[in-house]
């Protein structure tokens, strides 16, 4: 039974973690939150579910609906950073929850404000490891997410784009000068944040099996609380935070009460953002 | 006067107070994206007071904006340590815990909401925007106003010159909670029923929104933007169901073309002098 909660806790957290590299990535970046970053998300999973009943399989529609969501992201940045880099610093803030509103509004139109049902398109098999029974959609989900998460690393750890993202998170003016060009950079952080809330999305799906338009929201806050846990700006931090608020819902809903789940989540992160601001692996410091 | 045309007033109205409720926390460069969770406070309070223990509306009103300027000054003094983007996102943790306690909070309905509150009219609402617009016009012109100006744009010097600069800061989050809670009371009494989800975060980052394109510079921004962005989508009517996606575009596009908000403190200035110069010349 415990180990079953864990699986099922370790597969929910592992679409958390995806959501939640995708703002620390821009805040590392930008000192800013993306508030529509969970309409990304919600978008990544509309593109999943519509690339499902066109029959195109998963593997494509995971690649397909990453890079939608991507281009998503930069359109963001278009539109809600880019022109906004005079304005007061909470003007980018602002102005990312109303392109959410435009978005989950357009979702509304194109998909219902009903319940879209995931078609079932694979044979699902059940694996028995143990007392613990194990699905074939969650092997895809925890490998697809925990491969990308470790991928997400070892780039910005190993690749020349890894290291212009480091250096212009240190400091613009400083990258710049050392010949990293920021706004490609910047564009190129909100492709890989928009994609990994994309992937995360068509995940969800799979869960869920039912999703609307307004999805995003209460995915993207929790998006932020594993940030903050993990500390602001740390990718490692945001992986780690994200699967363990994933088993802490399980386990609260397993052994406890679901009603008081989200008040022990934000309960958390209050104490967290007040208390210990720089979460559990400590944020990212710019260099002033 | 039509239902429908009171009710627009009666939102802007209440969209007013929490605009400037917002604006006073922004006196001190502080932020808050919090302010629904006073506003449920102020609410749910002082529904609970007038429904269940019979408190006339007037008195349960203040009592919760009190409450909830209370917990704004007992969240102001740790959110103190924070600053800018971690204090956004203090903000917003407080506002969605409190909609999660109210969700859960089985004495007032929980997850059902909360009905049966009433008494609010369209003369309340806008006697407490009067009043609110007449506390910040004083507020401008006095010793108070003028220290939250530099504890805004110099803290360190305004500390010099011996201004309290905690102090300045803790009560204007309490000023703030208590104006959110006012309008949190007349929202619930106007509606007649209340739920938890009526106070999400997304409306606390809509009326941040409204201050800051109607111009942080003076509490003027704050009223004219809430006016103008809560008529605006009954006014998109005609193109129906796509009116939130065209409204979202307006307000994207209006941060890009004018970041400093429609008001500024030098078209207030301008527009005063003007007047002056009319009454002068009427007069001779």
């Amino acid at each position: 039974m415990f180990f079953q909660q864990l699986i099922n806790g370790l597969m929910l957290g592992s679409t958390y973690s995806l959501i939640a590299i995708g703002y620390t990535l821009v805040l590392g970046l930008l000192q800013m939150i993306n508030l529509a970053h969970g309409d990304v998300f919600m978008v990544g999973a509309f593109l999943g579910l519509t690339f499902a009943y066109l029959g195109i399989p998963l593997y494509l529609s995971l690649i397909l609906a990453m890079v939608g969501a991507g281009i998503m992201g930069i359109l963001v940045e278009r539109f809600c950073f880019r022109p906004l880099k005079k304005a007061h610093f909470l003007g980018p803030l602002v102005s990312t929850i109303a392109f959410g509103i435009l978005l989950q509004n357009v979702g509304t139109q194109i998909w219902g404000s009903e319940p879209s049902r995931y078609p079932q398109t694979a044979e699902i098999a059940q694996f028995h490891l143990g007392p613990v029974v194990v699905s074939s959609i969650q092997i895809i989900i925890l490998i697809t997410s925990l491969a990308l998460m470790a991928g997400l690393d070892m780039f910005i750890r190993r690749t020349r784009m890894g290291r212009a993202m480091r250096a212009t998170s240190e400091g613009q003016v400083n990258a710049s000068l050392l010949g990293v060009d920021p706004d490609r950079v910047i564009s190129f952080t909100f492709f890989s944040s928009g994609a990994l809330a994309g992937v995360a999305g068509v995940l969800t799906a799979l869960v869920y099996l039912q999703i609307t338009p307004f999805i995003g929201i209460r995915q993207g806050l929790i998006g932020i609380v594993a940030m903050v846990i993990g500390g602001l700006g740390n990718v490692r931090g945001a992986m780690i935070a994200g699967l363990l608020l994933g088993i802490i819902e399980v386990m609260n809903d397993a052994y406890f009460t679901a009603g008081y789940r989200d008040i022990i989540i934000f309960g958390i992160f209050f104490i967290f953002i007040v208390f210990k601001p720089e979460g559990l692996f400590g944020a990212f410091k710019k260099e002033t | 006067m039509s239902g429908y045309i009171e009710g627009v007033l009666a939102l802007m109205g209440i969209n007013i107070l929490l605009a400037l409720s917002v604006y006073a926390i922004l006196m001190t460069d502080q932020c808050s994206v919090g302010n629904a969770g006073f506003m449920a406070i102020g609410a749910y309070t002082s529904a609970y007071l007038t429904v269940k223990m019979g408190l006339p509306l007037l008195p349960a009103l203040v009592i919760g904006a009190a409450l909830a300027s209370l917990i704004g000054l007992l969240i102001g003094i740790p959110a103190l340590r924070l600053k800018g983007l971690y204090l956004v996102i203090a903000t917003l943790g407080f506002g969605e815990m409190v909609r999660t306690f109210f969700l859960n909070f089985e004495p007032t309905g929980g997850a059902s909401g909360f009905r049966g509150p009433m008494g609010t009219t369209l003369f309340l609402i806008y006697a407490w925007v009067v009043g609110f617009i007449v506390v910040f016009w004083l507020l401008d012109r006095s010793r108070l106003g003028r220290s939250f100006d530099a504890v805004r744009d110099d803290p360190e010097a305004a500390s010099t010159m011996g201004l309290d600069v905690i102090w300045h800061k803790v009560w204007a989050f309490g000023f703030g909670a208590f104006i959110a809670g006012i309008a949190g009371g007349l929202y619930a009494h106007y509606m007649f029923y209340i739920e938890s989800g009526n106070f999400s975060f997304l409306l606390s980052t809509m009326i941040l929104l409204y201050v800051l394109l109607g111009g942080m510079q003076t509490f003027w921004g704050a009223v004219i933007g809430a006016a103008i962005f809560s008529i605006l989508p009954e006014v998109l009517r005609f193109i129906h169901e796509w009116r939130l996606s065209f409204y979202g575009a307006v307000l994207v596009a209006m941060m890009i073309f004018r970041p400093s908000g429609i008001i500024t403190r030098q078209m207030v200035r301008d527009l005063g002098e003007r007047l002056d110069k009319l009454f002068q010349t009427a007069r001779t």
